[in-house]
């Protein structure tokens, strides 16, 4: 395969934060020395990454791909508390807007992340399903249509029970998608909370793939892929034949040095998606 | 009834510590021959593992095989080894000597540009019908089959001449590296190779054990030759080029097995059978009348190499396609003094890789004489082709044994069981255990 079709079809990415590096470029000069196709960015709040435009837009013009971005705050779309959810769509707005410019796929949010799980005390969150999809459907809607506008998208990303309580599934994922209904909302599986959430995370993949526009990858441990248990023949394997060809990142920690762990995701993901 | 139990008891206790090695020997993806003298994923001895875990793993036996398939080239050939580059300095020649990155068609990663015996679609089948409903849901056959299938390609259409065999182009591709049939050609090779040779398999067993230096100085000029002509099979003046009796049996039995897997997924098996055909009468030029026993041939020559080898009678695989009257005359070879010696007081507990009557016959040295698992389950699985269960049951109890009692190694004297090579050998304790389940399996 060549670099070329690398880059075009299943482009295999990693996380920005595990590669060493002064800027985006360095970066991307290292990320493709280790043998992987291109960045990951990450999106922190306070309009950091809209911050960091001038860099960015250097680094893209120079060939740098960096297709996704993942949001690193510590507030949601989901918020219980208006004002943070408020918060939180002006922020990926801000960041669809980046990723527009750098011709990227799109931004990704969970509903929530460490706000509420239904399977630890107290159990019963202080909204009530209705009232947790109706502000979904509101927050994903008005995101779906700045993305539309920008020509990009925003991604939803799945988490697992006791990180979110909202959108666990692949097929919750796909229910709001549907309900959503604008072509700019699409999912972001990742395949470490699919093997928590999926009875059978290939097949969940397959089903539903017309509305997956994005994967990461991390193994049953949260640590890189081929730590763990994961089935990677398979998944990666059913995302090809499904006719997937969007981009597969690494998000997870590491069981050990970046420069010894990381070099060896690459082939594994790749000679599956081959 | 303590008897009654003993032999039982003894196959259990070997099978408990087959499935503690096949634990310890997983890499994650796939099952390293032994940890410390093969640290890849080696192609033969994946399906022979394969085999052996879809005792403990449905699903980790397909697992072993789709990985190794995964390193298949775009020309459909099979790597002989699937590197892991953490260990590269383990073991020679390394993926740094193959640079398998700068040849077009390679996979993305690395791996050796020989072969081995495509013993991959029999394995395939055999995992697949251990748990047909988790293959399914895995969709195993799907996707192995379209690699397989061009893996029998590249070989019929790379590696077959007209004679319609398939032919080796290095000792390693037998996977019997000095099997006394390769001694001949390789008189004409030389034993200098380019760059100096470095031997990590000797910090992990005796030299004795071991091929020879010359031996090895002669392997690694064909591969630097092999590697130097872009693996390409079009080198007109490559010095080793042999049809072997192994490569072409084990072929026939995979091609008999790919029609079974077109079957199960509603294709046509009928063209594979019809090519094992062709390749059962294409056998016709490698036997030996006077040994009763397919031999090799030196295909630049033209010239049988007229030994006897354990190889040769892995035809007893495919009793349905031989000619009439070669069944009977392999079982005579096999059952008698050269090999099984069924009849008499001194038989061996398992076949010998070469003629126990030949003068160089040596019970400890690697590929000319030791019994291997391997040969002895496939042999076995060709007397029961031949409804000769009860006689091949008679071998499970002894052969686990001695495998148990010698630490699972690699190879053993076919007489005194003594063991040879690495121990906790993956293919060793991988085919003892499926011996035993298919023994305990049967009423």
């Amino acid at each position: 395969m060549s670099a070329e079709q690398r880059t075009t079809t299943h482009p295999i990415l990693v996380q920005e934060q595990h590669v060493p590096g002064r800027d985006v470029e360095e970066k991307f000069g290292v990320a493709r020395s280790w043998g992987f196709d291109g960045l990951e960015l990450r999106g922190q709040g306070d309009y950091a990454l809209e911050a960091r435009l001038p860099e960015l837009r250097r680094a893209y013009a120079n060939g740098v791909l960096m297709p996704t971005v993942c949001v690193e705050m510590s507030h949601f779309v989901g918020a219980f508390d208006r004002d943070l959810a408020e918060d939180a769509v002006r922020q990926m707005t801000s960041q669809l807007t980046v990723m527009a410019e750098l011709g990227g796929v799109g931004a990704m949010t969970p509903a929530s992340y460490g706000m509420f799980s239904r399977r630890l005390p107290p159990f019963e969150p202080p909204r009530s399903p209705e009232d947790d999809t109706a502000q979904l459907v509101d927050a994903f809607g008005r995101l779906a249509e700045h993305a539309a506008s920008v020509g990009t998208r925003i991604l939803l990303e799945p988490l697992n029970r006791y990180e979110d309580h909202m959108v666990n599934t692949i097929a919750q994922g796909v229910a709001l998608c549907r309900e959503v209904g604008n072509d700019a909302f699409r999912l972001a599986p990742d395949t470490y909370h699919m093997n928590i959430e999926e009875a059978d995370p290939a097949r969940s993949l397959a089903d539903a793939v017309e509305y997956v526009a994005h994967v990461q990858a991390s193994d049953s441990n949260r640590l890189e892929p081929g730590a763990g248990h994961v089935d990677w023949a398979l998944e990666m394997s059913t995302l090809r034949s499904s006719g997937y060809v969007g981009p597969v990142a690494v998000e997870s920690r590491l069981s050990g040095p970046a420069e010894v762990v990381l070099p060896r995701v690459p082939s594994l993901l790749r000679r599956h998606l081959a | 009834m303590s008897t009654a139990l003993a032999p039982a008891s003894a196959t259990s206790e070997a099978a408990r510590a087959a499935a503690g090695i096949l634990q310890d020997n997983w890499g994650g993806a796939y099952t390293v021959p032994a940890t410390g003298l093969y640290p890849h994923q080696w192609s033969w001895d994946s399906a022979f593992i394969a085999v052996g875990l879809r005792h403990l793993s449905a699903r980790r036996a397909q697992v072993e095989l789709d990985s190794l398939l995964s390193g298949q080239w775009s020309d459909g050939r099979l790597p002989q080894i699937v590197y892991d580059t953490r260990r590269d300095d383990d073991y020679a020649p390394s993926a740094t000597f193959w640079r398998s990155a700068d040849l077009p068609g390679s996979p993305a990663v690395p791996t050796t540009g020989l072969v081995q015996p495509p013993v991959h679609a029999w394995a395939a089948w055999l995992v697949h019908s251990q748990d047909p409903d988790e293959s399914a849901r895995r969709r195993f056959l799907e996707r192995a089959y379209p690699r397989l299938v061009a893996w029998h390609r590249y070989l019929e259409d790379r590696r077959a001449s007209d004679d319609g065999l398939v032919a080796v182009v290095h000792p390693w591709e037998s996977g019997t590296d000095n099997s006394p049939l390769w001694d001949e050609v390789l008189a004409g090779v030389p034993d200098e190779p380019r760059a100096a040779m470095h031997r990590p398999d000797l910090k992990h067993a005796s030299e004795g054990e071991r091929p020879s230096g010359k031996e090895y100085g002669k392997y690694f000029w064909l591969a630097e030759r092999y590697r130097d002509h872009a693996c390409d099979d079009a080198d007109p003046g490559h010095p080793f080029v042999v049809d072997d009796p192994t490569t072409n049996a084990l072929w026939a039995r995979s091609e008999l097995a790919l029609g079974d897997i077109a079957e199960v997924l509603g294709l046509d098996g009928a063209p594979h059978r019809s090519r094992a055909a062709r390749i059962a009468e294409a056998l016709e030029g490698l036997w030996d009348p006077d040994l009763e026993i397919y031999v090799a041939l030196d295909r630049r020559s033209g010239d049988q190499v007229r030994k006897a080898t354990v190889g040769g009678l892995l035809p007893l695989l495919a009793p349905g396609i031989l000619p009439p009257g070669r069944s009977d005359a392999l079982l005579r070879t096999a059952l008698g003094p050269r090999f099984l010696d069924v009849a008499s007081t001194s038989r061996p507990l398992m076949a010998p890789s070469y003629d126990a009557t030949a003068p160089d016959m040596d019970p400890e040295l690697y590929w000319r004489g030791p019994a291997w698992f391997n040969m002895m389950w496939l042999l076995l699985e060709g007397l029961r082709a031949h409804g000769l269960d009860d006689l091949a049951d008679r071998y499970v109890e002894p052969m686990a044994r001695v495998a148990s009692r010698e630490g699972f190694p690699e190879y053993v004297d076919p007489w005194t069981g003594a063991g040879h090579g690495t121990r906790a050998f993956s293919w060793t304790a991988a085919l003892v255990l499926d011996l035993v389940a298919g023994r305990e399996g049967r009423p």
